[in-house]
């Protein structure tokens, strides 16, 4: 038999696709010809087109998501080892730029069915309520056309969708149902963050976490061997691939891996029609009555961009200009330390405690706000930190690496402020598909440097109260793509509406980490998946009352015609 | 060899259990028990009964101090055995255990010295230990924090060394009692029966409140997780009713007391499940033994509930006591 190599030959297919849980086994999965309109194609399977496949699928909806990555099968696929792991990464050709040119691929971008959830570092965290209207109430960014209690319903279904583990009490903000799994353990690196917290007079807490506390179904519970941003070979990690996606095959959703959507075709009616998609070989065209695009904030604006035809010279659904627009990371920058005892960081997930306080305390001399939280870096990746750091090398880096084991340090996730000049465009060179890359501007505005430069000094502080020695600060990471195609009420001001959908093309829908006015100072995952919730939820009523071009009400649907 | 000798102690653990067990369905020798209600001979104005039931307060005593055995070594094991200290819990139980099963063949209707001074030595190990667990809880950053409570030692678990001593020293003190024609057997000058019952009646609260903590841990994440949050506090209820009550047979009472000396045993198998569903099963036994639920935890119910059944027939036998 031949070597089943997830990146070589698409996996998802002959009517089944893998069983995540089983070790060689399958789960049957329905097919679609490319010829049948399916109700909903999906461009992606990650946090946002993971959820909505799985939502849609359950209204019963005929749909199907093609992703550009690999079907793996984490408990046999993944190993510990940070190199093998890079295939987990988006790491095709792009090109950076502006002040601060980002960089792309591990912490930032995925490229496997479930998205860049098999390799998150599986924070999990409900944005702040005051941020859905952060320009009334805050005086800075873009206001979200949705209401916070809205979002914290959906957020609920989400929490509970992953059985994340979190803190018995919240220490911040509104009130919040109980989180489904209790917290995990805190590590040694945990305890340094909670100590510098306790010394500064500001709370912490344990994180809440995407990754199991107590056995769930086949699913086992953590393990506490670190290996999370490489891909977590237990299940524990409740990931898109492990969570919505066994739920969206089950009923009746297809997913094609290895499947690469390069253009979205419109009708003469400016409709969209469906995507051409590269797999095995060839380029096809799926047809489809609607198209989902959700492939994270830069691949999303390309498709867009790279879908431009007569009717839409500057890339379809962009008639505001700002698709690409606004794109936001958020700021990581961190400080290290050494302790006196054994830390041995990289036990357990990176991430155990967290202080929200600077998302919270309104008494700042800049806009938006911070959480940061305790670290784990893998040994490669941190003796990339040293070298990028400190330039160190040979002998050096050896003796600085001997000091791993003592390691502590403090990272935030920042907001950065919404820019029109941060963006996503396209470049004249073409990828291995001959399809154009995207070239990606970013700089950082006066208020980031403010957020970064006060998140340093009272992290060092921090790290310091701790009993930390010899700290520093890495200046220069980011991670998390926003806000290139972001929602809003004005056509003319945003891209898609409140319900992810394309204001100009009713029947193009854009549901992913693209569609945020603003990041706020958390991870963005939990709102991601939430957003698709909700959007699944409106799809369903908008269909049942006949609002859904080219879905008439009548259809009988599975699920929507017993109340219809 | 660490793993051997895990191996060995389980061994251990499990030879001492099923030892427990089949000493449960021995028949008492026929001279102990043809006389039953009658003087003996050399044993002036001692009943049969009495010893009867201070040999299965020995035997419930046993259970509880293979369960703590057990427990304390594999989690002491888990901690490395940091401190000197945690070997008591294992040198003392292990001691506990042995006597025990010494009382339990033991028909003489006296106190033994060494069982005597070993049980003494369990109840204040209990407390000792209980006091170590404070402390170290009450010492991390958080303090008494559910991430300590957690995480930290368990508190409630030395309490089952505790009750093994109490309840082993009890039976001491039951077969030394004289008991006349208008008094039962005493313990400390309190009727025997009834204070036995509050004990157990106290233990098994104390129990269902860590078994309550530490599947709150686990989400009740399986539904099976709330019998032992709600079987056994209605056994305690049951046996304050036997502590106060009036003289009655005590049905329900006993019938529970059967309820949990089964839930305790089929606990583990529970735990077993849960051990298994952890990466790589029970294949990678070595370590899901101290990842998983504790094994040995769950029987610490059958023996409060052994226990009960022995009080219950003590008081059932001397209405006063
Ligand atoms: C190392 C790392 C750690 C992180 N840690 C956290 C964390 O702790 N908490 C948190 O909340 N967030 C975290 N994130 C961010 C989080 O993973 C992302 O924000 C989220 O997954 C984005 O969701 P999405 O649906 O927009 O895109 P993704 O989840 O990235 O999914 C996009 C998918 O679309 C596919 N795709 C893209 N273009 C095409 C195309 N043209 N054709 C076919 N398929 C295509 C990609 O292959 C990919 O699988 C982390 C990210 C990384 C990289
Ligand atoms: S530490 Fe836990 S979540 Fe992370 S890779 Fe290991 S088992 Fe998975």
């Amino acid at each position: 038999m031949a070597f089943d190599d997830p990146l070589d030959r698409p996996r998802a297919a002959g009517g089944r696709a893998p069983d995540v849980f089983r070790r060689g086994g399958w789960v049957p999965m329905r097919e679609y010809r490319d010829s049948e309109p399916v109700d909903f194609v999906i461009v992606g399977t990650g946090a946002g087109a993971g959820t909505l496949a799985c939502r849609l699928a359950e209204q019963g909806f005929s749909v199907v998501a093609l992703d550009a990555g690999a079907y793996f099968r984490p408990l046999e696929d993944f190993a510990s080892d940070e190199s093998e792991q890079t295939k987990l990464y988006w790491t095709d050709d792009r090109i950076v730029d502006g002040d601060n040119p980002l960089q792309m691929g591990s912490n930032n971008s995925g490229k496997a069915v479930g998205g860049s959830t098999v390799h998150f570092a599986m924070v999990s965290l409900r944005f702040r309520p005051e941020w859905f209207k952060s320009r009334t109430l805050l005086g800075y960014g873009a206001d979200w056309p949705i209401d916070w209690r809205e979002m914290w319903h959906y957020y609920a279904e989400v929490e509970d969708a992953l059985k994340i583990s979190g803190p018995v009490t919240y220490p911040w903000g509104t009130k919040r149902p109980r989180y489904p799994y209790r917290a995990h353990p805190l590590n040694a690196a945990a305890r340094v963050l909670a100590k510098g917290c306790e010394a500064m007079g500001i709370s912490w807490t344990e994180t809440p976490l995407a990754t199991l506390s107590a056995p769930r179904g086949l699913a086992h519970p953590c393990v506490y061997r670190g290996f999370c941003v490489t891909g977590c070979s237990t299940n524990a990690k409740q990931s898109v691939l492990v969570t919505w996606l066994p739920r969206a095959l089950a009923s009746g959703a297809e997913v094609r891996d290895l499947a690469m959507v390069g253009r979205i075709d419109t009708g003469s009616d400016g409709l969209a029609t469906g995507v051409h998609y590269h797999r095995a070989g060839q380029w096809r065209f799926q047809r489809a009555r609607n198209v989902v695009v959700a492939g994270y904030a830069i691949e999303t604006p390309r498709l867009l961009l790279n879908s431009a035809n007569d009717q839409f010279p500057d890339g379809i659904a962009n008639s505001s200009g700002l698709v690409g627009k606004n794109l936001m990371v958020q700021s990581n920058q961190a400080v290290w330390g050494t302790m006196e005892d054994e830390v041995r960081s990289y036990k357990g997930p990176p991430s155990l405690a967290i202080t929200e306080h600077w998302n919270y305390d309104d008494d700042k001399d800049f806009f938006g706000g911070y959480a940061y939280m305790s670290q784990g870096p893998l040994p490669q990746l941190w003796a990339n930190t040293q070298l990028g750091a400190h330039g160190l090398w040979g002998e050096q880096l050896m003796t600085a690496m001997k000091d791993y084991n003592h390691v502590a340090g403090l990272k935030i996730v920042g907001e950065t402020m919404p820019q029109e000049r941060n963006c996503v465009t396209l470049a004249d060179e073409v990828d291995q598909y001959g399809l154009r890359i995207p070239r990606i501007t970013f700089s950082l505005c006066d208020n980031d440097k403010k957020l970064i430069d006060h998140s340093l000094s009272f992290m060092g502080q921090a790290l310091s109260a701790a009993g930390a020695r010899n700290i520093w600060a890495q200046e220069d990471d980011t991670c998390h793509l926003n806000g290139t195609a972001r929602m809003g009420d004005d056509p003319r001001r945003s891209v898609v509406d409140a319900d992810c959908r394309s204001w100009d093309i009713p029947n193009l829908w854009i549901c992913d980490g693209s569609v945020f006015p603003t990041v706020g100072g958390v991870n963005p995952s939990l709102t991601i998946q939430a957003i698709a919730c909700r959007t699944a939820d409106r799809i369903h009523q908008m269909a049942r009352r006949g609002e859904l071009e080219r879905l008439p009400a009548a259809r009988p649907r599975r699920v929507l015609t017993p109340s219809a | 060899m660490k793993r051997q000798s895990l191996f060995l102690l389980c061994a251990g653990i499990g030879a001492g259990a099923v030892t427990l067990a089949l000493s449960r369905r021995q028949p008492a020798p026929p001279a102990n028990r043809i006389p039953a209600r009658r003087d003996l001979s050399n044993t002036p104005q001692h009943s049969s009964g009495t010893v009867r039931a201070a040999r299965r307060l020995n035997r419930a005593a046993g259970l509880l101090a293979t369960s703590v055995l057990a427990d304390s070594g594999v989690e002491h094991y888990r901690g490395s055995f940091k401190n000197r200290a945690m070997f008591t819990p294992l040198i003392v139980s292990g001691a506990t255990l042995a006597i025990s099963a010494h009382g339990t063949a033991d028909m003489r209707p006296a106190a033994h010295r060494v069982r005597d001074v070993t049980y003494a030595l369990a109840a204040v190990t209990g407390l000792v230990g209980t006091g170590f667990h404070f402390y170290n809880v009450g010492r991390k950053l958080g303090g008494f924090s559910w991430q300590n409570l957690f995480y930290g030692a368990p508190l409630g678990a030395p309490m089952a060394i505790l009750l093994s001593g109490l309840i082993g020293f009890s039976s001491e003190r039951l077969r030394e009692s004289q008991p006349d024609e208008q008094q039962g057997p005493e313990i400390f000058d309190l009727p025997a029966g009834r204070m036995l019952a509050a004990v157990i009646s106290v233990g098994l609260l104390g129990t269902t409140a860590e078994a309550a903590l530490l599947h709150f841990r686990g989400a009740y994440h399986n539904p099976a997780m709330y019998l032992p949050v709600t079987l056994p506090p209605i056994g305690a209820l049951l046996m304050a009713q036997v502590c106060v009550g009036t003289r009655t047979r005590h049905v329900a009472a006993r019938n529970w007391m059967w309820l949990l000396v089964a839930m305790g045993f089929a606990g583990s198998g529970f735990h077993a499940y849960g051990i298994s569903r952890n990466m790589g099963g029970f294949a990678n036994w070595s370590q899901n033994i101290l990842a998983g639920p504790p094994l040995p935890a769950p029987p610490s119910f059958s023996g409060l509930a052994l226990a009960g059944l022995a009080c219950i027939d003590l008081v059932r036998e001397h209405p006063d006591a």
